[in-house]
This record gives C-alpha cells, sequence and structure tokens, in this order.
C-alpha cells in the first residue's frame, strides 16, 4: 500500500484539528466519532486508489535500451526544431522562438530568441544537466533555471530513471510508458489508435507537478505542445514552424 | 643550427600566414577604416534630415553557431520620422509590433497587445535603438556607443560598441551599412557577445513616400 501524499496528509491534518475542535466545543462524540472513521476509511481505502490509477492494469518492465521504443520523435531526431513559442511566468510574458538541437547523443542546445532574432536565452542539456551558455538577467536564476532543467528534461525525455515500465489500458485505448526515479515518476502517455504521445505527466509522490499536453504530430513530432506547472505560474505554448 | 634554422623558418612562415589572413579578414568585408570621421558625420547628418519616411521589404537571418543553416523571416518595414515604426513579420509567422511614439503595439496570432515604452524598459530600448538606428542619430551617441567609420566605394559601414553594461551583456557590436548613393541603411547586423548574429537586409527600399496613420495602428 502506497503511503498518503503531502496533500492527502494535511487535508487529514485539517480534518483531525477540526474534528478536536467539534470534540471539545460542542462534545458530541458521535459526529467525532463518524469523522474519524471516515478519516481512516480515507486512509485504507480511498488512499491507495487515488495513488496508483495504473496499478490493476497489466504491466511491462523494459530494459533502458528500449527507451526508443516510446512513439516520440522529438528526443531522438538529429533535425533542428523551431517552435514559435509564448511563455507565461507569473506576470512576465515572454514570445519568440525556441530552438532544439540534438548535437550529440543525450545532448542537447536550447536556445529562445525573440522575433528581432536577439538570444533569451542558450543552454545546453548534457545527459540531463542544463549548463547556461546565455541567460538575459531576470532569468538567470538558479530556481528558475531549475525549473528549465525539468522542464525540458521531460519533454526530451532525458529524466534519470531506475525503472522503465509499460502499461496497457484497454480500455481509455492508451500506452503508458511509465519512468520510475525514486519519489518521481514520468508517465508518457500514448493514445493507441494515433500511435502518438498525446498527454505527458510530472509525478512526485502521486501529486501532479507538470502536465504537457502534446497534438497536431507529423512524423511522431508533436506539432503543438502545451507545457503548464501546477504548483507555480509558468506555462510554455510551442507550435511548431520547421 | 639547421635545425634552429628550420624552426626559425617554420615560425616565421607561421607568422607571415597570419598576417596574410589577418589582411584578407579585413579585406574580405572589403571596407577600410576611415581616418576623417568629422566629415563622415556631416555627410551622414543628411540621414536623419532626409529620411522622412522609410518603405521597405526585410529579410532578417538569425545564425547560432549549432545551427548549420540560419533562420529566416520576412516582411515589411515602414518608419515615418519622428518616432514610428510598423516591422509586419509574414515568414516564418505572421506577427505585427508597431512602435507609435511612445505605446507599442503587438498583434500575434489575432491577439493584441498594448505596452507602454516608459514603463517596459526592454522594449524602450529596443525601441531607442531601431529609431536610432534608421534615423541616424545613434551613432552620435557617444554616452551609449563608441563608433568606428569604413568606406567602401558604395557603403559606409559604421560600427558601433555599447558602452553600457545592460546592453553590452547582451550585443558586442551594431554594424550598420549605409548605402552612399542615398545615404540610406541597408543592412543591420546586431553581433552578440558569443558571436551569433542577428542581420537585418532592407530590400526593395522607398523613401520619402506618403505613409497613411493608420499603417500605425493596429486592428
Amino acid at each position: 500500500m502506497s503511503l498518503p501524499t503531502k496533500n492527502q496528509l494535511s487535508n487529514l491534518l485539517y480534518l483531525f484539528r477540526n474534528t478536536e475542535y467539534h470534540c471539545v466545543f460542542h462534545k458530541k462524540k458521535l459526529v467525532c466519532n463518524s469523522i474519524l472513521s471516515y478519516a481512516l476509511f480515507f486512509i485504507i481505502i480511498i488512499a491507495p486508489s487515488c495513488s496508483n490509477p495504473y496499478k490493476s492494469l497489466p504491466k511491462t518492465e523494459l530494459q533502458p535500451g528500449q527507451i526508443k521504443e516510446v512513439p516520440y520523435a522529438l528526443p531522438f531526431s538529429e533535425n533542428a526544431f523551431i517552435y514559435k513559442t509564448d511563455m507565461t511566468f507569473y506576470k512576465n510574458e515572454i514570445s519568440g522562438l525556441l530552438i532544439i538541437k540534438k548535437t550529440d547523443e543525450n545532448i542537447y542546445r536550447i536556445a529562445l530568441t525573440t522575433q528581432f532574432g536577439l538570444k533569451i536565452f542558450d543552454f545546453e542539456l548534457n545527459n540531463g544537466k542544463l549548463k547556461v551558455e546565455y541567460c538575459v538577467e531576470y532569468l538567470n536564476k538558479s530556481l528558475i533555471l531549475k525549473t528549465f532543467e525539468s522542464d525540458f528534461n521531460l519533454l526530451l525525455l532525458q529524466n534519470r530513471f531506475d525503472k522503465l515500465l509499460v502499461i496497457e489500458n484497454p480500455e481509455t485505448k492508451q500506452k503508458i510508458w511509465q519512468f520510475i526515479d525514486g519519489k518521481y515518476n514520468y508517465n508518457y502517455i500514448e493514445n493507441v489508435n494515433s500511435a502518438s504521445i498525446e498527454n505527458i505527466y510530472l509525478k512526485k509522490r502521486n501529486s501532479e507537478k507538470i502536465r504537457v499536453g502534446l497534438d497536431n504530430h507529423k512524423n511522431d513530432i508533436p506539432g503543438n505542445i502545451l507545457l503548464e506547472h501546477q504548483n507555480i505560474k509558468l506555462k510554455m505554448n510551442l507550435k511548431r514552424i520547421q | 643550427m639547421c635545425i634552429k634554422q628550420s624552426k626559425m623558418r617554420k615560425s616565421n612562415l607561421i607568422i607571415a600566414f597570419l598576417m596574410i589572413s589577418c589582411i584578407i579578414n579585413a579585406q574580405e568585408k572589403g571596407f577600410k577604416e576611415i581616418s576623417n570621421a568629422e566629415k563622415v558625420k556631416t555627410e551622414l547628418a543628411r540621414l536623419t534630415e532626409n529620411t522622412k519616411t522609410i518603405q521597405s521589404l526585410f529579410v532578417q537571418e538569425k545564425h547560432l553557431s549549432f545551427l548549420s543553416e540560419n533562420i529566416i523571416s520576412k516582411g515589411e518595414f515602414l518608419f515615418r520620422s519622428p518616432n514610428q515604426l510598423r516591422w509586419e513579420y509574414s515568414e516564418p509567422f505572421e506577427y505585427i509590433i508597431v512602435f507609435n511614439d511612445k505605446n507599442i503595439l503587438i498583434k500575434d496570432e489575432n491577439k493584441i497587445s498594448t505596452f507602454d515604452t516608459e514603463s517596459n524598459k526592454m522594449f524602450s530600448e529596443i525601441n531607442n535603438m531601431m529609431i536610432g538606428t534608421i534615423q541616424g542619430n545613434l551613432f552620435a551617441d557617444n554616452e551609449r556607443f563608441d563608433a568606428k567609420y569604413f568606406e567602401n566605394s558604395t557603403q559606409y559601414l559604421l560600427e558601433l560598441e555599447p558602452k553600457l553594461p545592460e546592453m553590452k551583456s547582451m550585443l558586442k557590436k551594431i554594424l550598420i551599412y549605409i548605402d552612399k548613393s542615398d545615404i540610406s541603411v541597408s543592412k543591420i547586423k546586431m553581433i552578440e557577445s558569443s558571436d551569433d548574429y542577428t542581420s537585418i537586409e532592407f530590400v526593395n527600399r522607398k523613401l520619402n513616400q506618403e505613409i497613411g496613420n493608420d499603417r500605425f495602428i493596429v486592428k
């Protein structure tokens, strides 16, 4: 059985605190007990079922080398990709062209330029580590760079992982390519009918951190990518032009 | 002794080769530095006086060292003195940016945004730089740029080196190519510290033709 997530625990604490308040001031033990039983029921029955929606589905463990079987060509192609990009970062709106180029095995250059061509950032992603070649001052902060690192690792399948599973869900006609790294898991959801990756989720202890929607594929390359963070106000909207 | 001599010959050869390649490099551009800058400055002052409007097509090339091909954008450019600009990109996608006095209007996929140059430092810098480049007063700005003057038979080349740290961190040099025939800007090249650059070439330039107010509004 999986442990409840941080959010689930804080919900429970809130429930217990309210219960205590209820018990002390109103002395309604019956109500108090029923809430406690509900909480217990939540821990035993609901929490595990929420934590792993793919638990009952058939799964196969793959070798790390089989990563190229994921129908997602963006990380594997030698071509340079150019996406028209609109980025919203808290109150900042940044737009321009995002250029992604694989320069070697597991090494990528990722640059964002304005319409007039001036660079906003130029990164090298080398085996999952982000190196700054250039970055405008207002984005050149360690927390922001860490965020970009996890975003581009997710988009370019560069996450470190201990285990790679493929899970089939015949009901939703989906195949889930799941990369597990300790408390993190990265889910690349394939639509079996179109044989394309249409969603990506990064979860930490089963709480969703980043959600990506992909559509308008050509040769396994997504034409549109919408990446949204769930805990910070960062959104990236990419439309492929080359 | 023989070995020493041959070593010396080798090093001389290397020095000679380096010198020749430097000369070739300087000649490749075909421009030589102008010693009497004052005369050119007077000539270029005509650029500001004479240019009331510019209507032109443009081809923008972005060079990134890690790409084998440059990224090409195209569109139409309009300028009306003293401070109205319209950049209308048609390739690789439609995008319009208008600088109208203190306002900046952007049309991107039918979404129109308005900014104020005074509240947005980056746009204000771009605005000043673009208008200053086109009008010619950027090279007279001694506080912000060091200027060098070059020429060949048909063009003047101005090399501007930013002095202010915030500008310096973005750009190493700005090169402005001016046609001698009509003293108008034919090309701008913005070189970044990494040597990646953006060049904008103005083609089919029409000077001082009437441009309506509606071209500096975005609908």
